[in-house]
């Protein structure tokens, strides 16, 4: 978490240009949200029934903890779209994007629940301590 | 029913794999829920999924709760069903999302 799910008409992404949208999509959620990129997902679709494409040729869901402020989500939302339209020539009024919020608490990833926002750097260097601990007595 | 989604990469988790992990899911969810899962199985197409910008190992399971859960009585249901997960998708412990949601408002 967060997940981002990217559907779009089949052939309106390129497949060569997904990894690098995977990259502008991953730094975007971490510049404005200020988390790691450890966690987060990109998963593309074509023609996928889950978000409904409706009229548009590409939607962006992203299913984000809550948390966010509502100028944060709509940064993250202006800045993908605009990713989106720069990586695949769909024009901006083609692309929609929205973020779900999902409590940190319902979220458990590496073995531990995901924490609140702002508790990342914390979190992650405990996590990691914990997997290395876990490496070693392997 | 217990509506239940699994998020895999195509190509990573086999035949076998997916009837066991159906089975197992299903199975948490009666022991949890009381009714079996009604299991969404959405496979990411190859070279389609991405975590921390690279080619992604990961799965996804989301299983929607039939009551309110408090944290006390949610994490252990993690911690189950990721184990479940990691013993039969065969992942390590960065590679499986569990994620249990209270039942929609």
């Amino acid at each position: 978490m967060p997940l981002y799910i990217v559907n779009s008409k089949a052939g309106a992404i390129p497949e060569a240009a997904k990894a690098e949208l995977a990259n502008d999509l991953t730094r975007i959620h971490c510049e404005v949200t200020d988390a790691p990129p450890t966690f987060v997902h990109v998963f593309f679709f074509d023609d996928a029934p889950m978000p409904p494409l409706g009229d548009k040729t590409a939607m962006v869901y992203g299913q984000i903890r809550h948390g966010r402020t509502e100028a944060q989500k709509a940064q993250i939302c202006a800045e993908m779209s605009a990713a989106v339209a720069d990586r695949s020539g769909i024009s901006k009024a083609g692309i929609q994007t929205f973020t779900t919020d999902t409590p940190a608490s319902w979220v458990m990833e590496g073995g531990d629940v995901l924490p609140e926002p702002g508790e990342e750097a914390a979190w992650l260097a405990a996590h990691e301590a914990k997997m290395a601990t876990q490496r070693a007595d392997a | 029913m217990t509506d239940c989604t699994c998020m895999v990469q195509q190509g990573q988790i086999s035949a076998e794999q997916q009837a066991t992990l159906c089975t197992a899911t299903s199975d948490f969810a009666q022991k949890h829920f009381g009714t079996p899962a009604n299991i969404n199985w959405v496979e990411v197409p190859e070279g389609s999924g991405f975590t921390a910008a690279k080619p992604s190992t990961s799965v996804i399971v989301s299983v929607r709760a039939d009551r309110s859960l408090s944290p006390s009585e949610r994490v252990p249901l993690l911690h189950e069903l990721e184990g479940i997960w990691r013993k039969h998708a065969g992942r390590g412990p960065d590679e499986v999302v569990s994620v249990i949601t209270d039942p929609a408002q």
